[in-house]
């Protein structure tokens, strides 16, 4: 197997599905059209996928371009294996909700975790700002 | 400008010439009007004013001077259908001239060949598009009807234009040269379609109104004009054959395109479907327009294989078959579509229903696009976006960046890292024949980067020099002229102040040109046969080199000082230096240098003292002494020895070999010499008498000494050679033998 240097080595995947995972920690999929040396690529038939738990939702996003910097990690999708997932497929209200209310319980949790340790005196860890997305 | 000599330079007819003068002034009118304006800068309503006003005019005349698109012009003109189809023909030939002059020019010739003319013109376009192929393409789908409203404006207005000279006029044909910037690289016919319709509407409105309607618009507002004049007009459905097709082919690349934006989708049924007898002329006009232009980016597939509306259609199913084959607990893909949208994608599924044999994948969920991937990148009508002229762009600038000629020096650490790993899948596959696992090799480009040396153009007399500036060019921010000093003065007047300086700049050179040695050897692997002999030269001058700035020779003295070698011998970096060289120097010189070393070792013990250095010089000093002759070792163990002063004072104590004793590295080197002077001296049988002499005096000078400096005074960790004490006992007796030998255990 050998392979290009640098986002040369996509040109290869270009047409097939590929999951993008963003800098920010959205998920896309979508079918990569476009590359060039930056890897900034065009997606296209692009849906977000948001996961929560064992459901997940797909909002639809149409033709996706996303600067190459953004790209955390990038990977086809292997088209016969992507219908037996154990994942359930929900509505995006659905998924929104779930989402929500994930992040709320995160927050809840968090909350309680810095009133903890301030009761016992102990410094609240920054929160890395980049978290919040 | 450049229309003008288009003009001049276009096979005109007579009737031509007549109008060549007026074409001419059309242009500067128009020039005019941009300059002053800009492209687009005219008001939509007066623009609409000439659009009715043109409709109307346009009825009476236009007819008789225009190839037609519709079949009311056809039938003016009184062309049977076969004629259309010769015209058709004569269009893909005719489309080879990629003058856009020259087209025009011919169109202006009869009304027969107008029609043809201006018929290859719709397709010309400015860019040598393929016209064959878009015919091919365009006519297996001509619907069963098309309107005239349907059709993109450029086809109709075209003929027009290009039938009168005086519309025929460059500008008009400006437009579309100059706007679609990236044609030639595009296989796209539609934008190349688009294009040239805001000039041929232009050119309608010119030979209406001469003078002061048409040339005023920019062609932006051109691309609008024809529609809304269009619309106004009652066009008969019936169209003439050609041009439904190729109206038909862009209509399908329009809604193509349309599946882009969904929103665009909302028009294309009903143009495509019915008739459209009362379409909202405003709205279509932006409809044409929009769902043209996308189109451009698509057209591949159209040229490629099946186009999606006609894509292979197995016998159609119903959708509900669809959704049972593939159960899916939730679909809500199409949910955000619109409705037309969704609609289509339907049609698309049950066409393609069939070749998805998988079913994976939720099809036609989102267009339709999940098959199994081979199907998909077969059928996948986006697929080839990128184009291969691109791809190659973008490994060809990753490659550029690879490319060197010495990936050593560029690229160190890959490249050792790489053939660490080489070895290391080497050594696996020596130790287990299990499956051998195939390691990603990263490709590289073969072609070595032309090292260019850029030459700034100078004119002569001039003042200032013309720099091209580049990523291997940069521009030069200051011109600065070194001027050296007297060399000789200089130098001198260096060695005075900082000898040590000087040292150093020779080790650094001496460095640099045994790196260099040493990268000779990976060289002549590397290299074709022809250039070896080049390369050993060129390695062997280098040594010498080498040898020479170790030794500071100047040329003439036969027999250098020691004292240059010395100053390179007290700093820490040039004994190192020594150590590396040594293998390469040749026996004599390496002979030379080591006998520097002996004769001076004293000195550089002490100077040795803090640094120690010098033990790394015993493992190059031993693998020369194995290529010396005894002759040359005696001397060395003269050197060692300090003979000549022993001399005069023998029975004196030798301060010069004590402390060569008392030091680790003289001691060990000591021991090195000694043992193998013995071995040559017990091997060589023949050696001269007079050498065997001097060397057992030397042997027992050596020994004596040895007994001589206290045992606390030696350095223990040096372990001696194992044929040391036999060596020692030809020359002492048993007693003093037991005593040496409890000395340096």
């Amino acid at each position: 197997m050998n392979y290009m240097p640098g986002t040369a080595s996509l040109i290869q995947d270009i047409d097939k599905k590929h999951l993008v995972l963003l800098r920010d920690g959205r998920t896309l999929i979508g079918f990569l059209r476009s590359i060039d040396q930056f890897a900034n690529l065009v997606l296209h038939q692009t849906v977000e996928r948001i996961h929560v738990g064992k459901k997940y939702g797909d909002i639809p996003r149409g033709i996706f371009v996303v600067r190459g910097e953004n790209v955390v990690l990038l990977g086809e999708i292997d088209l016969e294996k992507e219908s037996d997932t154990l994942l359930q497929q929900v509505s995006i209200e659905e998924i929104l909700e779930e989402q929500r209310v994930e992040l709320q319980a995160k927050q809840e949790s968090e909350k309680l975790k810095v009133q903890a340790l301030k009761e016992r005196g102990l410094a609240v860890p920054r929160a890395d700002t980049l978290d919040e997305y | 400008m450049f229309r003008y000599p288009s003009l001049e330079e276009c096979p005109l007819d007579e009737e031509e010439d007549g109008f060549q003068a007026l074409g001419e002034e059309d242009e500067d009118i128009d020039q005019f009007n941009d300059d002053t304006f800009g492209a687009g800068a005219v008001d939509d309503d007066w623009q609409e004013a000439h659009e009715r006003l043109a409709e109307l005019e346009e009825k009476p005349t236009g007819s008789g001077q225009q190839a037609a698109p519709s079949s009311e012009d056809a039938e003016v003109l009184g062309e049977p259908e076969d004629a259309l189809a010769e015209r058709l023909t004569r269009l893909v030939i005719e489309s080879e001239l990629e003058d856009p002059a020259i087209m025009r020019a011919v169109h202006t010739r009869g009304p027969g060949a107008q029609t043809m003319a201006l018929t290859s013109s719709i397709w010309d376009g400015p860019s040598e598009m393929p016209s064959v192929s878009v015919l091919d393409y365009a006519l297996p789908q001509r619907p069963p009807q098309a309107r005239e409203e349907e059709r993109d404006p450029s086809e109709r207005a075209l003929p027009r234009r290009s039938s009168s000279p005086i519309i025929g006029s460059p500008p008009v044909r400006a437009v579309p040269i100059g706007t679609p910037p990236k044609q030639a690289a595009m296989p796209n016919f539609n934008q190349q379609i688009l294009c040239p319709k805001p000039v041929h509407i232009r050119a309608t409105m010119q030979q209406r109104y001469p003078a002061p309607y048409g040339e005023r618009m920019s062609p932006n507002q051109l691309c609008n004009v024809p529609n809304s004049s269009l619309l106004g007009h009652p066009f008969p459905t019936s169209v003439s054959p050609v041009l439904t097709h190729l109206q038909r082919a862009q209509l399908l690349g329009g809604a193509q395109a349309g599946r882009i934006s969904p929103s665009q989708f909302a028009r294309v049924p009903g143009l495509v479907g019915s008739p459209l007898p009362s379409v909202n002329p405003k709205l279509l006009q932006g409809r044409v327009g929009q769902m043209m232009a996308p189109t451009g980016g698509f057209r591949a597939f159209f040229g490629a294989g099946p186009a999606p509306p006609s894509q292979p259609q197995p016998p159609p199913g119903p959708v509900p078959h669809l959704q049972g084959l593939r159960p899916q607990p939730f679909r809500p893909d199409t949910t955000h579509l619109h409705p037309q949208h969704r609609r289509l994608l339907h049609q698309r599924q049950q066409q393609n229903r069939n070749q998805h044999r998988g079913l994976n994948g939720s099809v036609g969920d989102r267009g339709g696009h999940r098959g199994s991937h081979q199907e998909q990148v077969r059928k996948d009508p986006y697929a080839n976006l990128m184009l291969q002229r691109e791809k190659d762009w973008v490994s060809k600038i990753q490659m550029m960046q690879l490319q060197s000629t010495d990936p050593y020096l560029d690229d160190y650490y890959y490249q050792n890292y790489f053939q660490k790993l080489e070895k290391l899948s080497a050594t696996d596959e020596v130790h287990r024949d299990g499956p051998k696992k195939e390691r990603t090799k990263l490709i590289t480009p073969q072609v070595a980067k032309l090292e260019h040396t850029y030459k700034p153009v100078q004119f002569e007399g001039s003042l200032g020099k013309l720099t091209v500036s580049s990523v291997n060019n940069p521009r030069k921010m200051i011109d600065a002229v070194v001027t050296s000093r007297g060399e000789d003065d200089e130098t001198k007047e260096k060695q005075v102040r900082d000898k040590r300086r000087q040292t150093l700049v020779t080790i650094e050179k001496t460095y640099s040109l045994l790196l260099d040695v040493e990268d000779y050897e990976r060289r002549y692997l590397l290299s074709l046969e022809g250039e070896r002999p080049a390369l050993m030269s060129e390695r062997k001058q280098k040594i010498c080199n080498m040898y020479d700035n170790l030794r500071g020779k100047a040329p003439g003295q036969e027999r250098p000082s020691d004292d240059h070698f010395m100053q390179i011998m007290c700093i820490r970096k040039g004994k190192r230096l020594v150590a590396r060289i040594l293998p390469f120097l040749s026996p004599e010189q390496a002979a030379d240098v080591l006998l520097a070393t002996a004769r001076n070792l004293p000195f550089l013990i002490k100077k040795d003292a803090q640094d120690e250095v010098l033990p790394c010089l015993l493992r190059p000093f031993s693998h020369v002494l194995y290529h010396l002759p005894l002759g040359t070792v005696t001397s060395l163990v003269q050197q060692l020895t300090n003979l000549p002063q022993s001399a005069a004072a023998p029975a004196a104590t030798n301060l010069h070999l004590a402390a060569v004793l008392q030091n680790k590295f003289g001691l060990s080197l000591l021991y090195l010499v000694l043992s193998r002077g013995e071995e040559l001296q017990s091997t060589d049988g023949g050696a001269e008498l007079m050498q065997d002499n001097q060397w057992t005096e030397l042997m027992l000078l050596a020994t004596r000494e040895l007994l001589r400096v206290p045992p606390a005074a030696l350095p223990k960790p040096v372990p001696p050679p194992s044929n040391l004490f036999s060596l020692f006992s030809r020359y002492i007796d048993q007693q003093k033998l037991n005593l040496l030998q409890t000395k340096l255990q």
